[in-house]
């Protein structure tokens, strides 16, 4: 409670017991008192307005710096109406039902936008997974029927995939707990995966692919790797250069294992290289490149290795290397044998 | 080689036919399910060799339908589902399944499973060795022999040449040979294509086989 503004509104207060005194001393004078009991009525009117401003100060005070460490205290603050006592002050408690009346009013905002993101997100997923008739049945229209022209169309529809996957990943990355299947898996058969994924965008764009294979094998969910890679790879193809080669190599540290991804690409400036994993970054590469950069991909990257535990880096020396580092938990392995 | 039964319960139709077709083409004997009012008793009837089920079909899902299917059958089933949730995927596996694929799937991967399941699920006697004009193509250790003489062939070499073989007198384009390398783990391009087959041709050649892949310009490959 800032003193001075209270003191300052307690002014004319002040002025109007002033006057009062400045009354009773003349009107007493007149009526022939001496001036020591005048002197003596005015000091204990003085000292009973001064003990009941000050008593009322400092309740008030210790009062309103309990709400505020209470609220302090709160992680979710709008729930304070509930939290504090009933005021027992006439105007006090006409606060205290204002407060709770907002509070309730906005609790119910809450709800309904909460309601309306999950029924959102809900739709989302749903309507993904409508998307991938379609897309299936087109897929197997065009590999039944192969010519040049159905494999572009192949292209495409593979960019589709990778794009729809980005709609239903985000959707779920606010809950990934939900939907987490941990296994043993092996790394390179998820890169085989990826790459089968998208075979016909790297194969049009002559892109060399270089494996390091090792039987290397990591606890995590298959499917979330799967698309981190995915967009590792679209990413590479975004921003190839001529004779563009992608590598994939394990390294092991100390209580780890690394996957890379390298590509030989125009590569990421090293003033954008802390930025990348931002939600909407997309920097000079995706300014300059005639590819649309949303600025989802890494993003989402990031979020997912985080949810999943797994370190994501990036440098760009030469190459521009991703590197996706995965604790090696000898818990399990001691659990199993 | 007998052929293999393969039966399709997808409510889409087009997908349906599709996959019918590419089945066909591949060297499958696949059958349609329309009624899925009596899908178990068409099962029953037809007696597959392998079931691809998909998992929302009008009606009964396909997991209660796998579960029937388990009471009087060990037949494989594949799972083809555009819902790539974990729990439909353990669902899937606790209920009998014996594999889970999401859709939009890629062909090859899909082919790769059936083949493997089906390879499990009947083991055949004998060896794998596919012959043409007079060399036989061991598939199992990797080898080719002509004339009493064998020559071994690296894992890729394999490859090309059971590609070429399996397509033995029709051209195979470039890109549909580099296609198959891909959907088989190999991810050579143009140049190393050239370089391995000019490498099988060295080897064939030391055991008596010259001129046995043609080119043909601007097309592909022949044997």
């Amino acid at each position: 409670m800032n003193g001075k503004l209270y003191w300052k509104q307690k002014a004319l207060l002040l002025f109007l017991h002033g006057c009062g005194m400045a009354a009773l001393a003349l009107f007493l004078r007149f009526n022939g008192e001496n001036a020591d009991s005048i002197i003596l009525i005015l000091a204990v009117w003085g000292t009973v307005l001064t003990v009941s401003l000050l008593t009322t100060y400092f309740t008030r005070k210790a009062q309103m710096d309990k709400l505020l460490a209470l609220a302090g205290q709160l992680e979710e603050r709008y729930l304070l109406p509930e939290m504090m006592e009933r005021p027992v002050r006439a105007d006090d408690q006409v606060y205290y039902q204002l407060l709770r009346l907002a509070g309730k009013s906005m609790l119910e905002q809450v709800s309904a936008i909460k309601h309306e993101q999950a029924e959102y997100r809900e739709f989302i997923e749903q309507w993904v997974h409508e998307i991938k008739t379609p897309v299936t049945a087109m897929k197997l229209i065009c590999e039944n029927h192969r010519s040049d022209f159905s494999k572009d169309l192949l292209t495409e529809l593979e960019k589709i995939n990778s794009y729809t996957e980005q709609v239903l990943y985000y959707a779920r990355s606010e809950h990934p707990e939900k939907d987490y299947l941990v296994r043993e898996i092996r790394l390179f058969d998820v890169v085989h995966q990826a790459i089968a994924e998208n075979k016909y965008l790297l194969l049009q764009h002559h892109i060399q692919i270089d494996l390091a294979e090792t039987d290397d094998t990591v606890y995590s969910d298959e499917k979330w790797l799967c698309f981190i890679l995915n967009q590792m790879i679209v990413n590479a193809v975004k921003y190839r250069t001529p004779s563009p080669t992608i590598w994939f190599y394990v390294e092991h540290t100390g209580n780890g294992i690394t996957l890379c991804i390298a590509d030989n690409g125009i590569g990421i400036r090293a003033g954008d290289l802390p930025r990348i994993f931002e939600k909407g970054f997309t920097g000079e590469n995706g300014r300059n490149t005639s590819q649309a950069a949303t600025g989802m991909g890494l993003y989402l990257c990031k979020r997912l290795c985080d949810k999943l535990d797994i370190g994501l880096t990036a440098a760009s020396n030469g190459r521009t290397v991703f590197k996706l580092s995965f604790h090696i938990n000898d818990f399990i392995h001691q659990v199993q044998s | 080689m007998a052929v293999y039964k393969i039966m399709i319960i997808e409510d889409d139709p087009l997908i349906r036919s599709e996959l019918k077709n590419m089945l066909c083409g591949s060297g499958y004997d696949a059958v349609t399910v329309s009624d899925f009012g009596r899908t178990v008793e068409e099962i029953k009837k037809e007696a597959p060799q392998l079931i691809l089920l998909d998992v929302k079909l009008p009606g009964e899902n396909g997991f209660s339908l796998c579960s029937r299917i388990r009471t009087f059958s060990n037949v494989p089933i594949v799972f083809v589902t555009s819902c790539n949730t974990d729990m439909d995927e353990l669902n899937s596996i606790m209920l009998g399944g014996d594999a889970y694929i999401t859709k939009p799937y890629n062909t090859a991967i899909l082919l790769a499973k059936i083949a493997s399941l089906l390879k499990r699920a009947y083991p055949t006697e004998g060896r794998e060795v596919i012959s043409y004009r007079g060399t036989l193509l061991h598939l199992e250790n990797g080898s080719l022999e002509f004339d009493g003489q064998q020559v071994d062939l690296t894992k890729n070499e394999l490859k090309i040449l059971y590609y070429l073989y399996k397509n033995a007198g029709r051209i195979c384009s470039r890109s549909d040979l580099i296609d198959f390398l891909w959907d088989n783990r190999l991810y050579v391009d143009d140049n190393a294509l050239s370089v391995n087959v000019n490498r099988i041709r060295e080897k064939m050649a030391g055991i008596g086989l010259t001129d046995f892949i043609k080119t043909k310009h601007r097309q592909g490959y022949m044997i």
